[in-house]
């Protein structure tokens, strides 16, 4: 059947040099027959041409838009072109990988913010609070945005762009947020506390309402990211103490709060809320690190794994139930992000040196450095991953832009394997002028990519920023 | 025999038939009268044929000889002597009194004769009316005798036109034997045939370079210089664009031929052999062989040395890194310009202190302003510094006469740190009394105290600012001893030169003023890392103390006339001065008291230098020319190797507001991050 239908498509037409591809892809899903040996095509077609082909191969009732990767460079013109332009001879079999294509993502909104936006995140039926509660009512659940903003506030936000619920505690900066479930948002903060929060969605009357729940004090520096998982309510700090907290979400299971941490043995700190909220500790405190925890991060497998990066230039990781470090690996840089990419085993950092690092964190890995993906001009604070593929991430950076990365666009250099980013998503308040110097104005501190609202991020524009592949 | 008389009678033959002896007919001619048109011209009349005797041998005979019929000549007949004597009286006319020998008469010649002869004598041209020079009679030239004489009008035939094929065949033999080689197109030339050659040639040349040898590379001998080899322009059949235009044309023309810079006009030919004759072939060769005669060749002594091999071996500046490259934040709020910075000793901070009075941390990752103090009005901050130590979180800025003791506040330090803090600064209190008591037995009641450590007023103590030290001076800058517990302050002024320098103690409120005669204008001071040693930069000079000892242990003269700033290595033993005459200068304390290494890249005054001072092999200036330099020094403690230099890197961005650049620079404790104050009101973070 298959042969068939390649020699209809592929009926060679006269005087056109034709080339012979294997096709090949990653992906299960969208995988060809066993049998599909390589075929011959003119070399005079291009992306659009070959995603069709393979539609056909492949029998899908809706075509799946592909992308076609040749050594690790994406095919952007005819094949004929390509082959020019590397110095391929036309006679060698090209082993040639499809990938879902990638919408360019577009801009949809921006949320305005009184202050500096530091954190976001999202809530959303693909997202993975609603995905760790598995009896929760999926589909039905609406879309919310949450951003944690300088001015020390918390908002949660709707798709038209309404602030929902107000989240007033923290006396200092906001510096992460994030929904541990549908009902219950963890943020951390300048004033070295994490506070959790009990969300209640707007209902047909009254405005949704972030009621605090639990207070965690045990850092003495500002919190400055956190992680959260839901099954096993814990929760992950970074703080420039040089120490990572570990935290439970449950009140029962928190220990006391130690006291020499507690505002109220400061008298000159004002507690702003006479209602009195619970005050925990840490589960565990893990020492290790020489500089201040840039970023943290569960293992997406094992939520008994913790990584962290630090600005000693390390990324370590971490048994959390033993709580010792179990690897460590060290880097040439400073580390600003990380972000874990379960299916290919690498830890994405983002580094002081404005690019991303790919560390692959198995004891069995020889090198510390996989691949550098390189192209911000500033250094990268942020990264996520995206959710409908295991190779591809985004970075924000100081450089006000985020920019999509796909793993497998890579080309070997000198030293080492080096990537470029596929799509640069500029801050909607800074379009139409040039970018700034040093990203003054239009930083990016946080960003976050969700299946369906598309990739949110915030920045020093005052602005929540979504933009969406249109498809996808 | 009888004459032919009658012309006319031409019918007549001129012989007559006679009978000889034997009865034969015989033909007796008649005598033939040479007229002026017979055949026989000239014949004399009567020639005698007695050949070349005297004539007196016949002076017996009536007869003078025989004509050449044998006949007798008749003697002429000769006059009585009357006769003669009459003759001699009545000469003739034409007589000459000469004997014509051919005939033996008086020779008598006529007048025209007579003239001919005069003429003749004369040199002059016989013949009356005869012109030398005639004109040219033009029998077939001139005016309407032009003859025209085509040898044939018809029209050229084509074989003129065509090669011909004939030749064509004989030459492809001839090309073909010369390829098989049984002909030989030429015989190489021997030594014969150029002898032979050169006694054919009518004049001697004499080839002075015949017997040259190639001499060895002497370095007397100048070879001559080689002519430029043809370009374009003298090309037959140059591209047009070579070729020269109507004008050009016109003005080589009328330019002097000294002025010309070329002496030729390039010239488009279309195949090789339409090219003339060069006229200027021979003189061409004639100048060049004057130039090669007359020119001095002078021998220059060149330096034969790669260049390369005198640039000092420094290494690759990407092999250098971490070094900051790029302005990864900026830091906007002070109004004005931004005079001093200081990274805290965690490395999480930055603090600045500018014109507008106030003192300002901020989160250099992000550039966000995380507190601020207002610590006056009208006067600047100079200085800031953090105490060294990681346990305690006090900053130290200069304000006016003030040093205020800043702890900041809104969660920028830990508990623990702060409540460290506090109980240093409130540790002097005790002490206090000690000191004030002591200068006033000095000196009597009424002296001021020469510092004055006291609480400030309460609203700057609720922002923070827990102790204030008034000195009666205006310290321009302030360095800490690495323990934290004494500081230096120095206040350039002329007024009161023995206060100028002061080291306190923190924990026990105390001042002392160790240099109370001091030569030259203080400027800036710091304390040797590990050594009790303590550096004292005068306006010129740098004084190195030993402070357990209380003496002078050295005086650096780094040469500069205005020392800035200066920055002492982490390891104690090299010294960076920068100065406002745009230099900046390494000493190296074991080397000697001139600088080692004298860097001068900017092209304004130099404000600042900083080591880097957590051991990355790394320091930076700030020059007013808005730029700062990052530098890789290496220090080894193999004292017996220098210490590298290599430039890294201009970081380019401050505004230059009112000739002022970039007024400090300072290094995060641990990475290869710099901060710059700025007179633009902004700090730069360099990552």
């Amino acid at each position: 059947m298959a042969t068939t239908t390649t020699e209809t498509v592929t009926a060679p037409a006269p005087r056109q040099t034709q080339v012979r591809i294997h096709l090949h892809t990653r992906s299960d899903d969208i995988e060809l027959p066993q049998d599909t040996g390589p075929i011959l095509v003119s070399t005079e077609v291009k992306r659009y041409q070959l995603s069709t082909l393979v539609n056909r191969l492949l029998e899908t009732e809706k075509p799946v838009p592909l992308e076609f990767l040749i050594n690790g460079q994406f095919l952007r013109s005819s094949l004929d072109d390509f082959l020019t332009q590397n110095g391929i001879s036309a006679e060698t079999t090209l082993r040639v990988e499809y990938v879902r294509a990638l919408i360019p993502p577009l801009y949809v909104a921006s949320y305005e913010h009184d202050d500096w936006v530091s954190a976001v995140d999202v809530l959303s039926p693909s997202s993975k609070p609603v995905r760790w509660m598995r009896n929760a009512e999926g589909p039905a659940m609406p879309q919310r945005i949450l951003s944690g903003s300088y001015d020390g506030l918390l908002r949660v936000w709707n798709t038209s762009s309404e602030v929902i619920a107000t989240g007033q505690g923290h006396t200092a900066s906001v510096k992460a947020a994030k929904f541990i479930s549908p009902t219950q948002v963890v943020s951390s903060s300048v004033d070295r506390t994490i506070r959790l929060w009990k969300f209640e969605d707007a209902a047909a009357e009254s405005a949704g309402t972030l009621t605090p729940t639990l207070e965690l004090f045990g850092h003495k520096a500002s919190v400055d990211r956190i992680a959260a998982h839901a099954p096993s309510s814990r929760i992950l700090s970074a703080s420039a103490d040089h120490t990572i907290g570990l935290w439970s979400s449950k009140k029962a299971e928190a220990p006391a709060a130690p006291e020499e941490v507690l505002p109220s043995a400061n008298k000159r700190r004002k507690l702003s809320n006479t209602k009195t909220v619970p005050q925990r500790g840490p589960l565990s405190q893990l020492l290790g690190h020489q500089s201040q925890i840039a970023d943290v991060c569960f293992d997406e497998k094992d939520a008994t794994v913790g990584y962290s990066a630090s600005w000693d230039h390390t990324v370590k990781t971490w048994d959390l139930t033993t709580s010792a470090c179990v690897d460590t690996r060290t880097t040439a840089q400073s580390l600003f992000s990380i972000c874990h990419l379960s299916e290919s085993s690498l830890l994405a950092t983002g580094t002081s040196a404005r690019h991303i690092t790919l560390i692959d964190p198995r004891a069995s890995a020889t090198t510390v450095s996989a691949m550098t993906l390189r192209g911000h001009t500033n250094v990268v604070v942020s990264l996520a991953k995206d959710p409908n593929s295991s190779y591809q991430l985004v970075s924000g950076s100081h450089d006000g832009t985020c920019r999509v990365w796909d793993i497998r666009s890579v080309r070997a250099e000198a030293m080492d394997r080096v990537g470029d980013s596929v799509y640069v998503i500029e801050r909607n308040s800074a379009s139409g002028g040039s970018r700034p110097a040093a990203g003054e104005g239009v930083k990016v501190f946080s960003v976050c990519w969700d299946a369906d609202v598309g990739i949110v991020s915030g920045g020093e524009d005052n602005q929540v920023q979504i933009n969406k592949s249109t498809t996808s | 025999m009888v004459p032919l008389e009658d012309d006319d009678d031409e019918d007549r033959p001129n012989y007559t038939v006679t009978t000889d002896a034997n009865g034969n007919p015989r033909y007796v001619y008649g005598e033939i009268e040479p007229v002026y048109d017979s055949d026989d011209s000239d014949a004399p009349a009567n020639a005698n044929t007695i050949g070349n005797i005297p004539l007196s041998y016949y002076d017996a005979y009536p007869h003078i000889g025989y004509d050449i019929n044998g006949r007798r000549i008749a003697r002429p007949a000769k006059g009585e002597a009357l006769d003669s004597l009459l003759d001699s009286i009545d000469i003739p006319e034409g007589w000459t009194g000469l004997t014509d020998p051919a005939t033996g008469k008086p020779l008598q010649l006529s007048a025209e004769e007579l003239q001919v002869l005069k003429k003749l004598t004369q040199n002059d041209m016989p013949g009356d009316g005869y012109d030398p020079y005639p004109d040219m009679v033009e029998y077939f030239t001139g005016k309407g005798m032009e003859e025209v004489m085509p040898l044939s009008a018809a029209p050229e035939p084509k074989r003129r036109f065509v090669p011909s094929m004939h030749e064509h065949r004989r030459v492809m033999k001839m090309v073909k034997a010369i390829k098989e080689g049984r002909i030989q197109p030429y015989r190489p030339r021997t030594d014969e045939d150029r002898e032979r050659e050169e006694a054919e040639q009518e004049y001697a040349t004499y080839d002075v370079w015949a017997n040259e040898q190639p001499r060895p590379d002497h370095p007397m001998n100048v070879p001559a210089p080689k002519l430029p080899p043809p370009g374009y322009e003298e090309s037959y059949h140059p591209p047009p664009e070579y070729l020269p235009d109507k004008d050009e044309k016109e003005a080589w023309e009328e330019q002097d031929e000294e002025d010309r810079t070329r002496d030729f006009l390039p010239q488009d030919h279309s195949a090789l052999r339409k090219v003339p004759g060069y006229a200027q072939f021979v003189k061409e060769k004639f100048e060049r062989c004057l130039d090669l005669y007359l020119a001095p060749r002078v021998r220059r002594s060149k330096l034969n040395i790669d260049p390369e091999s005198l640039l000092p071996k420094l290494p690759d500046p990407s092999e250098l890194k971490p070094f900051p490259t790029t302005c990864s934040t900026i830091c906007r709020g002070h109004q004005g310009k931004v005079r001093t910075l200081a990274f805290d000793p965690t490395g999480r901070f930055i603090a600045s202190g500018g014109d507008d009075g106030t003192v300002r941390i901020w989160d250099f990752t992000t550039g966000r302003q995380a507190w601020s103090v207002k610590l006056s009005k009208d006067e600047p901050v100079n200085a800031v510094a953090w105490r060294p130590g990681n346990d305690t979180c006090i900053l130290t800025a200069c304000c006016g006469e003030n040093v205020h003791f800043i702890i900041p506040q809104g969660e920028l330090c830990p508990p623990d740190q702060e409540a460290r803090s506090r109980e240093i600064l409130d540790a002097g209190f005790g002490h206090a009394a000690a000191p004030t008591t002591a200068s006033k037995t000095a000196s009597g009641a009424t002296k001021p105290s020469a510092s004055t450590w006291s609480r400030p007023s309460s609203t700057l103590q609720s922002h923070g600012v827990l102790l204030t030290l008034t000195l009666r001076t205006t310290p321009k800058s302030l360095s800490w001893h690495r323990r934290g517990d004494y500081f230096a302050t120095v206040s350039p002024s002329t007024t009161s030169i023995s206060t100028a320098v002061a080291i306190h103690t923190l924990s026990k409120h105390a001042t002392q003023h160790p240099f109370r005669r001091l030569k030259g204008l203080a400027q800036t001071a710091c304390f040797h890392p590990t050594r009790p040693l303590f550096f004292l930069a005068t306006r010129q000079r740098i004084r190195i103390y030993d402070l357990q000892q209380q003496k002078l242990e050295k005086e650096l003269q780094p040469g500069a006339r205005w020392i800035s700033g200066i920055s002492l290595h982490p390891l104690g033993s090299n010294l960076l001065v920068s100065s406002y005459d745009k230099r900046l200068l390494w000493h190296d304390l074991d080397l000697g008291l001139t600088p080692y290494k004298t860097l001068r890249y900017h092209s304004k005054a130099i404000r600042d230098v900083a080591f880097h001072p957590g051991g990355l092999p790394l320091f930076a200036d700030a020059s007013d020319d808005g730029s700062l330099q990052v530098f890789h020094g290496k220090v080894v403690s193999d004292e017996f190797e220098n210490a590298t230099v290599v430039p890294l890197k201009v970081l380019r961005g401050h505004r230059v507001v009112r000739e002022l650049g970039v007024l400090s620079v300072g290094w995060h404790p641990r990475e290869a991050w710099c901060a710059s104050a700025g007179a633009d009101g902004t700090v730069r973070i360099w990552m």
